[in-house]
């Protein structure tokens, strides 16, 4: 290791000097780490904005059915510095690769030049003095900005994660898809498939003790909708970045689920709902 | 920045592929004020910023390109026309009759078709049709010609035997009348299998009339002839000889042969009296059969006669979305050219149309309020006219069909008569055929009896492979040309219009009608088939309308009369059995830069047929050989195979004979081509020594039919085993004898070998040392087979790719100075299941390769493709993959049939049918969809934006072929770097206007400098963010340029539709599929769109208001 860390040093020494403007360093990889390995199925490339205010994703699956957005305050990492705007570019399968080095506990920094060609990431160890460095080639994505305007939901339910997870999985034995219907009595997820038909339904209710496993209903009027579980599966995989998941619905609008994560950061997946006979 | 950077004025920009503006009325223009002036009713569009001066009160239509290329050139030919054309312009009737007497002139013509036919009350006859020298057309009737057939006498049967024989087939027949005309014994042989050269006796039985030959066939195949037993030893059905149609038999009996001359000498023909003609030919006549000559087809009687050759197309008026409906959409326009044979100008253009229609220079126009009155008029025009030949595209399959429905439709009871015979409807009738080498097709006949039909379309199937069978794509591979495709909802807006835009559609279908007829010119298709039709000896028709067999069948029963033998009707049974076919040298691949010689041997086949004298005449089989006492290797050999044939010296076989006469009609064809000088009998032998290559190597395809009448799989195995014999001998000679022990500077190596050719490195790098080396080694091994094969040394590659097995590519050398041309088999240039870009990527790197011999000009070029592909730069018409839907149920689901389905629900109108080549791109879907998901329709694709799925083109379409080809020379490892370097980082994703998630999302536009998003109040409709602000003019000019480059784009290729269509001052409305303009002007029409929306940023933009 410390071979490449020297290699590193030389190639780096070599280049034209240009100023770093991007330096964020993150108390555990492990972070970052869970946040692709959550989207790198929706998304294969896309570009991570960076400003002052931190780092930014947002991109849209292949199909136009769901899109992520992520946003890691600046407050997530200390200390954080931008400069200037960036975009960088990544091809998340590459970044995965190298999240992949880091343990979990390692601190991450990201840095990035001025119109870069590379990113690259530092990965320290707290309890070895081990330092590893990796350098990540940019894309150039020339890719369209979407974005969800905010809106007042309807419905919104936080859930422990874990339960999110698990009704997803159940459900989706038995079928595609799975209606999502919210009243003053509970949230039910229903389905039925060809071998049979399932529901699950979650009432209001407090744990004292763990907090965490608590269900919250805010109701304003009762929310019918069906997605895909194709996709809710997909988002599940998030679910080890917090405890609790936030759903959002309203009718004939997209869902909104979101993990928050500290100091106000968040990944937010939203996913239009399936609309009569459509496939 | 000051206000005068604020964008340049809207430009509108009009496609009308789907919009009905271009009904308009057209752009006035000056120039052409000889023609009727019309009213100016018409006001110029709003859109069209031409000077409004030039509007004078003399409007007329613009040209277009084809007009004065075509129609006016004609005016100044017209006169040179008078002159020498035989025929008058514009007059329809055939010259009269005037200098023919029946007392005085013999009846020679040429005869087009032969039919059978009655006269007089019931006795069957042979019509021909024809067209005399002096262009007069006949019927004539050919009598008194009866069918028979064969049956092996039996041991015991006598000649006394013979009349009771004849009584006791009638009563087994239980016909009215009498059957059986005579039966007589003779000596024949049967063709299958070596018979010793004896001769046996077998019966004739000639029936009265031909329809009953299959009856008495049957009869006597199911075993209900056995007349006292007499044939011992057969339980059931007696086999019989010599089946065959009877207007075959016929000419076969006759020696006539398609489209050959033949004449019935004066005062032995009859003139029939016009009451009581068949037909509406000029001169009707009969004879007897006797009293015809037949002219052989050498010399004087090569010639042809002066066909009349009609070339029509139709236009209907459909309705949006639906293809033309017989029983709903009227046909508005017939346009019709008439050439006579051998005359380089129509002399008959004219137009039929319903409505006014304005004026075409140098053609007629005939107007039509009733649509029935226009069929009825045109049919009057087909008669008098009387075309020897129609032709058209897909005149078999749409026109014919069409004007028989309508006009049943529309109650003309008159309108069918379009054949030559007075009383005969023409029919469309439902056909199916199929063959090994065209696989099924169903299409629809028509008859026309005594009159040719070539359907452009068909012809072009059957004899070409190309990308797109269109009209349009066919005309611009063979005549380098364009046409514009107009789409058929289209032409209803048209004919809505004004009499300029039926004008406008006249012209269109006057060309569509002048196009066959210059196809068939230049693919000189009516000689080649004539001279196919002379050589094989069956009448033209059968050689659209049937297999290969029947020609070859033809020619054997020639030949076989001649030399009294006939052949069994063998009951086929479609056995499985498959033989061993060629053998192919294993490829020692890779990528030679020192000449490699090819050594060919010349037709193959033939020749090992020639040279073993393999012959359903010579076969043996044991029995045989130990019966007649034959000496091995002295009398018989025994083929690699196993299957024996017995030696020249005992007989002759028949094949041999036959091979014999039509190489040696081809060199003697070759040899009076070569002195020939007038350009007609010149493409007249140039067609015979094609017909007669093709007859020659086709023999062997058909001994190895298995379905087919007369199969033989001895003589078909035992030709590819000597030929896979040869091959390998061939190879071990030149490796034997090449070599540095022998006193040569290299060891000779072979490195591929495949049916008919070695591959040979000889390792010199000097050409023309590799040349005299290949030369050498070709007459050094020839010495070594039986004549006449023959190695021959034709071409040197060099340098040379060798890929695979039927893959390769190299420059072409055939003298050392200069390459002939660069050769490339099995490499996706010539596929067709991919995308154009492949295509084009290959061509280009082999060019590079080959030619320039630049690698790493190559490589850097595929990097280059390769990353505006990621880009999405690649323009779409590249990424367009077309299929044909040939069925509709496929095993497995295909992306091209799953399309076809879901446009289909979108549109049923517009959707591919069956027999469509379908178009489509590949999308990028949800992860895991399968493509057959993912495939889309180009436009559909271009309307809503949808993303291209790069990856897909990359992986799936250019990887494969890329690295077979850069595999051998750079190594696997390199060449895999070119998929995945530095060139593939830079992508764009579209973002398209569809998509479950789109109806919710909002863009938020991102700085035009660093990419950021605008989320800010202020900066929300601009450009730029602050950070950028001072590079406002920079980004601002870099806009504007795009913009204009945009906008030259769009208006160059719109230009060249214009071109294409022919008319600077027209719209363009043309949406042919297959263009790759089309997708082109589509992308670039969008493309401005786009970039004019981003200048239009600017004008919002804080910053740049300053």
């Amino acid at each position: 290791m410390s071979m490449k860390i020297i290699e590193c040093f030389f190639y780096r020494r070599e280049k034209p000097y240009r100023a770093v403007v991007l330096e964020a360093r993150l108390e555990q990889a492990n972070l970052l780490k869970k946040v692709v390995d959550a989207i790198k199925d929706l998304v294969q490339d896309c570009n991570f904005d960076c400003n002052d205010s931190g780092v930014a994703l947002q991109a849209m699956d292949n199909s136009h059915v769901a899109l992520v957005s992520m946003m890691l305050k600046a407050e997530s990492f200390s200390p954080f510095r931008c400069d200037r705007n960036i975009a960088l570019g990544i091809n998340l399968t590459s970044l995965m690769k190298v999240l992949r080095c880091a343990q979990n506990e390692d601190i991450l920094t990201l840095k990035a030049e001025d119109a870069p060609d590379v990113v690259n990431l530092v990965f320290e160890s707290s309890e070895s003095d081990r330092l590893s460095e990796y350098d990540i080639k940019l894309m150039d994505i020339d890719q369209e900005h979407l974005g969800i305007p905010e809106t007042e939901y309807a419905a919104t339910i936080t859930m422990p994660s874990a339960e999110f997870q698990k009704i997803c999985r159940d459900l989706i034995a038995l079928s595609e898809s799975v209606a999502i219907e919210a009243t003053k009595d509970g949230v039910k997820f229903s389905c039925s498939g060809d071998i049979g038909n399932g529901a699950v339904t979650l009432r209001s209710h407090t744990n004292v003790e763990k907090p965490d496993q608590n269900v919250e209903i805010a109701l304003s009027e009762p929310v019918a909708l069906t997605f895909s579980l194709k996709y809710l599966v997909n988002f599940c995989k998030a679910s080890g970045l917090s405890g609790t998941v936030k759903l959002c619905l309203s009718n004939e609008v997209p869902l909104l689920v979101e993990y928050g994560l500290a100091s106000n950061s968040y990944l937010r997946f939203y996913l239009a709902p399936k609309i009569g006979d459509e496939e | 920045m000051p206000v005068a950077t604020l964008p340049p004025p809207k430009r509108a920009l009009a496609d009308s592929t789907k919009a009905h503006r271009n009904v308009n009325p057209t752009i006035p223009s000056p120039n052409t004020a000889k023609r009727r002036k019309i009213e100016v009713g018409s006001s110029p569009s709003k859109r069209l910023k031409l000077s409004q001066n030039s509007l004078k009160n003399g409007s007329s239509q613009p040209k277009s390109q084809f007009e004065e290329e075509y129609l006016e050139k004609l005016t100044q030919d017209i006169s040179g026309l008078k002159q020498q054309n035989s025929e008058k312009d514009q007059q329809w009737d055939r010259p009269n009759l005037h200098d023919f007497d029946e007392e005085r002139d013999s009846l020679c013509f040429q005869q087009i078709e032969a039919e059978e036919g009655t006269l007089h009350g019931g006795r069957t006859t042979v019509k021909l049709f024809g067209v005399t020298e002096t262009g007069h057309s006949v019927l004539l009737h050919v009598t008194d010609f009866l069918h028979y057939l064969y049956v092996a006498a039996p041991v015991n049967f006598v000649k006394t035997d013979i009349d009771g024989f004849k009584a006791y087939l009638e009563t087994q027949l239980a016909q009215h009348q009498p059957v059986i005309h005579s039966v007589q014994m003779s000596m024949r042989e049967n063709l299958f299998g070596f018979q010793g050269n004896q001769k046996s006796p077998y019966l004739k039985i000639t029936v009265t009339d031909p329809k009953y030959i299959n009856k008495l066939r049957t009869t006597i195949e199911g075993g209900n002839m056995n007349y006292k037993q007499m044939w011992k030893g057969v339980d059931g059905g007696i086999l019989t000889f010599d089946s065959i149609q009877y207007v075959l038999r016929f000419m076969i009996d006759t020696g006539v042969t398609g489209m050959s001359w033949v004449e019935a000498p004066q005062s032995k023909y009859h003139m029939i009296p016009h009451r009581d003609r068949h037909s509406n030919c000029q001169i009707e006549a009969y004879v007897h059969y006797r009293d015809l000559t037949a002219h052989h087809n050498e010399g004087e009687w090569a010639k042809m006669a002066p066909l009349r050759i009609l070339s029509f197309d139709i236009e209907c008026a459909g309705r949006k979305g639906v293809f033309p409906e017989a029983n709903q959409d009227p046909v508005i326009q017939i346009a019709n050219v008439v050439t006579r044979y051998g005359e380089p100008k129509p002399f008959v253009r004219n137009v039929f149309c319903l409505d006014t229609c304005s004026l075409i220079v140098n053609t007629q126009i005939f107007e039509f309020g009733a649509e029935d009155k226009m069929l009825m008029a045109w049919r009057d025009f087909l008669e008098q006219v009387d075309p020897d030949v129609i032709i058209g595209y897909n005149i078999a399959n749409f026109d014919f069909p069409y004007l028989l429905d309508r006009a049943k439709h529309l109650k003309c009871t008159k309108f069918p008569y379009w054949t030559r015979l007075k009383s005969i409807q023409s029919h469309a009738k439902e056909t199916n055929f199929s063959s090994k080498q065209m696989g099924n097709r169903d299409t629809k006949a028509t008859n026309t009896n005594g009159r040719l039909q070539l359907d452009l379309l068909q012809l072009i199937q059957r004899d070409h492979q190309l990308r797109s069978y269109t009209l349009n794509s066919v005309c611009s591979h063979f005549l380098g040309e364009q046409k514009e495709d107009v789409h058929h909802t289209m032409i209803t807006e048209l004919f809505n219009g004004t009499p300029e835009s039926r004008r406008r559609l006249a012209v269109y279908c006057l060309k569509d009608a002048f196009l066959p007829q210059r196809l068939m010119d230049k693919l000189m298709c009516l000689v080649n088939y004539t001279e196919m039709a002379r050589v094989t000896g069956v009448p033209f028709n059968f050689l659209l309308a049937r297999g290969q067999q029947v020609k070859f069948i033809s020619q054997l029963f020639r030949k076989a009369l001649e030399q009294n033998l006939v052949i069994p009707n063998l009951r086929s049974d479609a056995s499985d059995e498959q033989y061993e076919g060629a053998t192919v040298i294993e490829p020692t691949r890779g990528y030679y830069d020192v000449p490699i010689a090819t050594l060919d041997f010349a037709s193959l086949y033939p020749s090992i047929i020639q040279a073993h004298n393999l012959c359903y005449t010579t076969l043996l089989n044991k029995a045989s050989v130990e019966k007649l006492n034959l000496v091995k290797d002295e009398d018989y050999i025994v083929t690699p195979n196993g299957d024996m044939f017995c030696t020249s010296k005992i007989r002759k076989g028949l094949l041999t004979q036959i091979l014999e006469e039509l190489l040696g009609a081809r060199k003697r064809a070759k040899k009076e081509l070569a002195v020939e000088t007038d350009s007609f009998k010149k493409a007249v032998l140039n067609g015979r020594q094609l017909a007669l290559k093709i007859s020659a190597n086709s023999v062997y395809g058909i001994t190895g039919a298995t379905v087919g009448k007369l199969p033989c799989l001895a003589i078909a195995s035992s030709t590819t085993s000597y030929g896979r014999q040869m091959i390998e001998k061939t190879k071990e000679e030149v490796e034997k004898r090449y070599t540095i022990a022998n006193g040569y500077s290299h060891d000779a190596q072979v490195i591929y070998g495949d049916t008919d050719s070695v591959m040979v490195k000889f390792g010199p790098k000097d050409l023309e040392k590799a040349m005299d080396l290949g030369r050498d080694a070709a007459t050094y091994v020839s010495d070594k087979f039986i004549k006449p094969i023959k190695l021959e040394f034709e071409k040197v590659y060099f340098p040379y790719l060798l890929i695979n097995k039927k893959r390769y590519a190299g420059l072409y050398w055939t003298t050392p100075e200069k390459f002939d041309k660069m050769d490339s088999k099995g490499i996706e240039t010539v596929r067709r299941d991919n995308c154009r870009l492949v295509q084009n990527v290959i061509e280009t790197i082999l060019h590079k390769i080959l030619i320039d011999q630049d690698v790493q000009g190559a490589q850097d070029y595929v990097k280059d493709t390769i990353s505006d592909l990621l880009q999405n730069k690649i323009d779409m018409s590249k990424l367009v993959i077309t299929k044909a839907l040939s069925k509709s149920d496929y095993a497995n689901k295909q992306a091209h049939v799953e399309l076809a389905d879901r446009m289909k629900k979108r549109d049923a109108g517009s959707a591919p049918t069956l027999g469509d080549r379908v178009a489509y791109v590949i999308v990028k879907g949800a992860g895991g969809a399968k493509n057959y998901e993912r495939s889309e329709d180009p436009i559909f694709v271009l309307e809503n934006n949808i993303p291209i799925d790069t990856k897909y083109y990359l992986d799936n379409q250019l990887a494969k072929p890329l690295g077979r080809i850069f595999d051998p020379i750079l190594g696997e490892k390199k060449a895999g770097q070119l998929l995945t370097g530095e060139h593939t980082r830079s992508i764009s994703v579209a973002a398209p206007t569809l998509g479950g998630l789109m109806k919710f999302a909002k863009k938020t536009q991102t700085c035009m400098g660093c990419k950021k998003p605008l989320v800010g109040k202020e900066e929300m409709a601009g450009a730029v963010c602050s950070n950028c602000r001072p590079r406002t003019g920079e980004l601002y000019t870099k806009t504007l340029t795009k913009v204009s480059e945009l906008e030259i784009r769009f208006g160059r290729l719109w230009t060249q539709c214009q071109r294409c269509q022919g008319s600077l001052h027209n719209e363009v409305i043309c949406s042919s599929k297959d263009c790759p303009i089309f997708y082109m002007r589509m992308k670039a029409k969008k493309d401005v769109e786009d970039a004019g929306k981003e200048l239009t940023r600017f004008d919002f933009d804080a910053g740049a208001a300053w």
